[in-house]
């Protein structure tokens, strides 16, 4: 085991040693090439390293490989193959460049397989459980109708994910809604409007005219900001993950 | 004529003299008066000055000193983009000279008068660009990590490279942001990164040659027991627990501490079962050696991206009528950990924002992870969320008080499962974040439990560093672009001031020619508030 950490650490240093000449850009992908070089690692590759690149028992992880994360255009990974026992001698310059396309367009995407193309599938609950937490536990039905803000929101809102995130964390905007705040100086009238901005010592409003107005905070004036989402922000607390799932599927079969 | 050029001789030649004065490094042994000589402020990183010139009493005169503007030019950055001139580092303040960072660039400042006196600027070859974290300076010379994986070694003089050093494999898509430590004749520095599935490790160069002297790698030897925490030698080779946090040190004990990032998968965990040592832990080691000495994981097995490199606070206290030497971390997963930092042992373990992704704590005071609560296919709803209950931002200890203050986050986001490959690799999923709101919290360290909270107005948690003085002061700054001072005692306000933007840093403080000054960073911009009487 401890040969292997040395053999990892010389490999470790050896790429240090020589970063300062490496060179300064991540290679292009050229994804024709990287096509081509699918076909190249089909052929001789992956019966070692395996149908994912990631490694099996005859060989090494190639989206892990210093090797290959150092190479450009073939020069390091050309060079290895030549050195390494049981590794093709006779694959072209080009088929190498096009291999080594494949295998930097798969690090790329390991690297930014934070993100995804493809929507994962949230709706996994139960539409019966659903419509019960929306009528009971939730009170959804409080302040929405399936029939009537929610009608078709299953077909408005897609893909289900959106819908998902909507349920846990709508917004004032998009609901058409607005914050609203009256405040009350000591010796004045109230004013009501829509919440502009608000820190510890300004309160900014808009009134129920348009005009724009701003208030120094302070003991002699009252604050009272109304938010309209404050019950899906107390739900949060209460939400386990099968409500949250059931709720989707309810309001997803709303069609 | 010719005494009056003599004299603008001698003006110019003390001005010079002051730039050049190299730091003692006796400085670093001390309580941070007319200095600020490492970012945070001294080795126990507490963020408190001994300083009373600025004071409950008079805060509220205090006024605008100067602005310093920060202009990195138009350059390209390279990998991460461009550079943003956005100051998330703490600067430096010695001999009356400041030194600033961004990634790429450091800039010496006159500490009196916001007179920029020179600017370093770095030809990068890459690295993601998403902030430094400041600098270290050790005599003559300055230090300073690139994006682009360098140690970079300059005059404090003129800014003129002396040498540089790689400490990281950009290949393998680490990069440089931390600010580097000083202890005794090391150099130490940490790495970040992880887009891909990479060790972290701090190493330790020679401050006057650069040379490595030891790197400590944050896995377990595979015959250590340790060991046992990961499924093989490959999931644990490739387990990240990057470095980028900030560090303490006990002269005292000799060691060095600080915490490790996340885990590698970062949110697909099923190729790496077991606990993951020694990610998301809060380690100590021989400064001198590199080895190990003890360790404690704040997130076993963690799988939300929840890096416990938050700074580790050190100060004495009383436990049980026993004084003990503490250490102290409030950590992005949302729990309060104090320990003996002579010996790694927990004495408290608590929340300070409610969290929903634990089944209570195991008998070393470690929170044991619920398994709902990892990420899933059809999502997982969890808090905090992957920007955690705190980040990067250095919380505050005042010894006066006996509390320790931190910009807490209560946050909610739903963590997603993407990669459906046996082995996954990457990131393999994401959270997506909905809501959030933030609290500057005052803790019992005893207890752990909140002893004052202010909820900051409107929505959404505030990124920016605290600082607590012996004046009866803690700075903290807003959401709203104000930099505002509390009673530390009970949360009250005393005063404030709006910039242009919110604060991006953590607030220093320091005293010249009798005159203290308060410093904080918002955006671009160094701003510079004094008793200023004429």
């Amino acid at each position: 085991m401890r040969h292997l950490i040395a053999i990892a650490l010389l490999t470790t240093a050896a790429a240090i040693a020589a970063g300062q000449a490496g060179p300064t850009e991540r290679q292009k992908i050229d994804n024709a090439a990287a096509t081509r070089g699918r076909a190249v690692y089909a052929q001789y590759c992956i019966n070692c390293h395996g149908s994912n690149i990631k490694g099996g028992d005859n060989g090494p992880d190639l989206i892990r490989s210093v090797v290959v994360l150092r190479d450009r255009l073939g020069n390091d990974i050309g060079a290895a193959m030549k050195k390494l026992d049981g590794h093709p001698r006779d694959l072209t310059p080009e088929q190498i460049v096009d291999l080594s396309h494949f295998l930097h367009q798969r690090i790329e995407a390991t690297s930014s397989n934070r993100n995804t193309n493809q929507p994962p599938n949230v709706v996994t609950g139960n539409v019966e459980a659903g419509k019960a937490y929306f009528n009971g536990a939730g009170k959804c039905n409080t302040c929405h109708s399936p029939t009537g803000d929610l009608a078709r929101i299953g077909t408005r809102v897609t893909p289900p994910i959106n819908l998902q995130q909507r349920i846990l964390f709508p917004s004032v905007a998009r609901g058409g809604k607005t914050t609203e705040v009256t405040v009350t100086p000591s010796s004045g009238k109230a004013v009501t409007g829509t919440l502009v901005r608000i820190d510890d010592f300004n309160v900014t409003l808009r009134d129920t005219a348009g005009e724009y107005q701003s208030f120094k905070r302070g003991p002699n004036i009252k604050v009272d900001v109304r938010d309209p989402l404050a019950a899906h922000h107390a739900l949060l607390d209460q939400y386990t993950d099968a409500d949250m799932h059931n709720i989707v599927a309810y309001l997803e079969s709303l069609k | 004529m010719k005494l009056i050029a003599r004299i603008a001789g001698m003006i110019v030649l003390s001005a010079v003299m002051f730039a050049q004065a190299p730091l003692d490094p006796a400085k670093l042994l001390q309580l941070p008066t007319d200095m600020w000589p490492m970012a945070n402020g001294d080795y126990t990183g507490r963020h408190y000055s001994p300083l009373t010139k600025i004071n409950s009493s008079n805060v509220n005169s205090l006024t605008l000193a100067w602005v310093y503007r920060a202009n990195p030019g138009s350059g390209p950055a390279g990998g991460g983009g461009t550079t943003s001139a956005t100051i998330k580092g703490t600067p430096l303040q010695i001999n009356g000279v400041m030194y600033l960072t961004i990634p790429d660039h450091v800039w010496a400042v006159d500490a009196r008068t916001g007179r920029e006196m020179w600017h370093f600027s770095w030809r990068s070859k890459g690295g993601w660009h998403i902030g430094n974290r400041g600098a270290a300076v050790l005599g003559n010379t300055l230090y300073v990590e690139t994006p682009d994986c360098n140690l970079v070694a300059l005059n404090i003089k003129d800014g003129k490279e002396r040498w540089h050093k790689e400490i990281c494999d950009l290949e393998q898509f680490y990069y440089g942001s931390v600010a580097p430590s000083i202890v005794k004749n090391h150099v130490i520095v940490g790495v970040s990164g992880d887009d891909l599935d990479i060790p972290g490790y701090v190493e330790s160069h020679d401050p006057e040659t650069g040379e490595l002297q030891w790197r400590w790698y944050t896995h377990p030897d595979p015959n250590d027991p340790e060991a046992k925490t990961w499924p093989s030698v490959e999931a644990m080779m490739h387990g990240g627990g990057m470095t980028w946090g900030p560090s303490a040190y006990d002269p005292e004990l000799n060691l060095y501490y600080f915490g490790t990032g996340n885990p590698q998968p970062v949110i697909a965990g099923r190729g790496r079962q077991g606990d993951n040592l020694y990610t998301e832990s809060i380690v100590a080691l021989n400064p001198d050696t590199g080895k190990l000495v003890w360790y404690f994981q704040a997130s076993p097995h963690d799988t939300h991206d929840w890096d416990a490199i938050e700074a580790p606070i050190l100060f004495d206290g009383e436990i049980n009528g026993a004084r003990r030497k503490l250490l102290a971390q409030a950590s992005r997963n949302g729990w309060f950990f104090v320990l003996d930092r002579a010996t790694g042992k927990n004495i408290v373990s608590t929340e300070f924002v409610k969290t929903n992704w634990t089944k209570g704590v195991d008998a070393k005071g470690q929170p044991i992870p619920d398994p709902k609560k990892e990420p899933q296919f059809d999502g997982a709803l969890v808090s905090p969320n992957q920007g955690g209950a705190v980040n990067w931002p250095p919380p505050s200890f005042n010894p006066d008080t006996g509390l320790f203050y931190v910009n807490a986050t209560r946050a909610f986001s739903v963590y997603y499962l993407y990669d459906t490959d046996d082995k996954p690799e990457g990131w393999g999923g994401n959270d997506r974040s909905g809501w959030s709101e933030g609290m500057l919290e005052a803790l019992d360290y005893k207890t752990g439990k909140v002893k004052w909270s202010h909820p900051w107005s409107g929505n959404g948690g505030v990124r920016s560093g605290l600082l607590s003085t012996a004046g009866n002061l803690l700075f903290a700054g807003d959401n709203a672009s104000n930099l505002i001072a509390f009673n530390p005692k009970d949360g009250s306000i005393l005063w404030h001031a709006g910039m242009h933007t919110s604060m991006s840093n953590t607030p220093i403080t320091y005293e010249l020619d009798g005159i203290q000054y308060l410093v904080v960073g918002a955006g671009d911009s160094i701003y510079a508030f004094a008793l200023l009487a004429k």
